[in-house]
């Protein structure tokens, strides 16, 4: 059956701009890198906007090109995550309303210290709800490395929070 | 034991990776950004356009500077044509002019 979609700039732009900066902003952990990531993102859509076959396909890219563009930027200031969230707490933090609980917000703390393909794989998996397949295909990885990546990342996140976080331990 | 621990703290983490509201300045950035783009494209065409407009313009111009040059050329050949012919005529009738005149003076 012919699947007559057309995408609109203004509502992928509308339905999709929290997903990707929420995806900038737990891989670079700065939220005004997040936000010039997310913009550079959307306009890199504008210009693909011909090859966008369907909604799920627009998702799909954007998410690809978010933890991408997140990377790429990463690597190029060379910041560990570390002391950009220390900036982000001290300084130009998220509205109020917008901040999450204090252990949601250690969490995402301690995430940033996890290794880059470790935070990226768990960032899709619980902010996105994605399966380790489709992680895969986003992060242009294969499966058994992603499902590695989760495993682990989840171990070692698991182990700094029951250092710093004693109410996940149960009986501590 | 270990697996409903795990689970928990799972939970812990889909609930603090939530999505976080985007900057509302985010989507007026990206639509400024966006326009900005658009607009050099466009004027790239009205240059374009222009520019075709004024080599359109000019060569029509030379055309009809070239062909009016040309017809000018040819104007002044035909002048000199009916020229060289009606001198050549003006030198016949002279010699015929002549020889009835030496005709005349042997007659009389």
């Amino acid at each position: 059956m012919a699947f007559d979609w057309q995408p609109d700039f203004e509502r992928l732009l509308d339905e999709h701009q929290s997903m990707v900066f929420s995806l900038a902003l737990r891989m670079t952990g700065d939220r005004g890198l997040a936000e010039e990531i997310a913009q550079d993102v959307f306009l890199e859509l504008d210009g693909h906007m011909g090859r966008i076959k369907s909604p799920e396909h627009a998702r799909f890219w954007l998410r690809q090109v978010a933890m991408s563009r997140s990377t790429d930027a990463l690597r190029r200031r060379k910041v560990r995550g570390m002391d950009l969230w220390v900036e982000l707490e001290d300084g130009h933090a998220a509205r109020a309303e917008e901040r999450p609980s204090p252990v949601g917000t250690r969490l995402e703390h301690l995430l940033t210290t996890l290794p880059e393909a470790q935070r990226a794989a768990l960032i899709l998996r619980y902010q996105e709800d994605m399966l380790p397949e489709e992680i895969a295909a986003a992060l242009d990885a294969p499966v058994a490395t992603v499902k590695s990546q989760l495993q682990r990342g989840l171990k070692l996140l698991r182990a700094k929070a029951t250092n710093h976080l004693r109410e996940f331990t149960r009986g501590a | 034991m270990e697996h409903e621990e795990l689970d928990e703290f799972e939970r812990e983490l889909k609930q603090a990776l939530e999505r976080r509201p985007a900057p509302p300045s985010l989507k007026l950035r990206v639509m400024e950004r966006r326009a900005q783009r658009r607009h050099p494209q466009s004027m790239i065409w009205m240059r374009l356009a222009a520019t075709l407009l004024i080599v359109a313009l000019l060569g029509g111009g030379l055309r009809w500077g070239l062909q009016q040059r040309e017809e000018r050329r040819q104007g002044e050949e035909a002048r000199q044509q009916v020229m060289t012919a009606l001198r050549i005529t003006g030198h016949a009738l002279n010699r015929v002019s002549t020889r009835l005149a030496a005709h005349d003076r042997a007659g009389e």
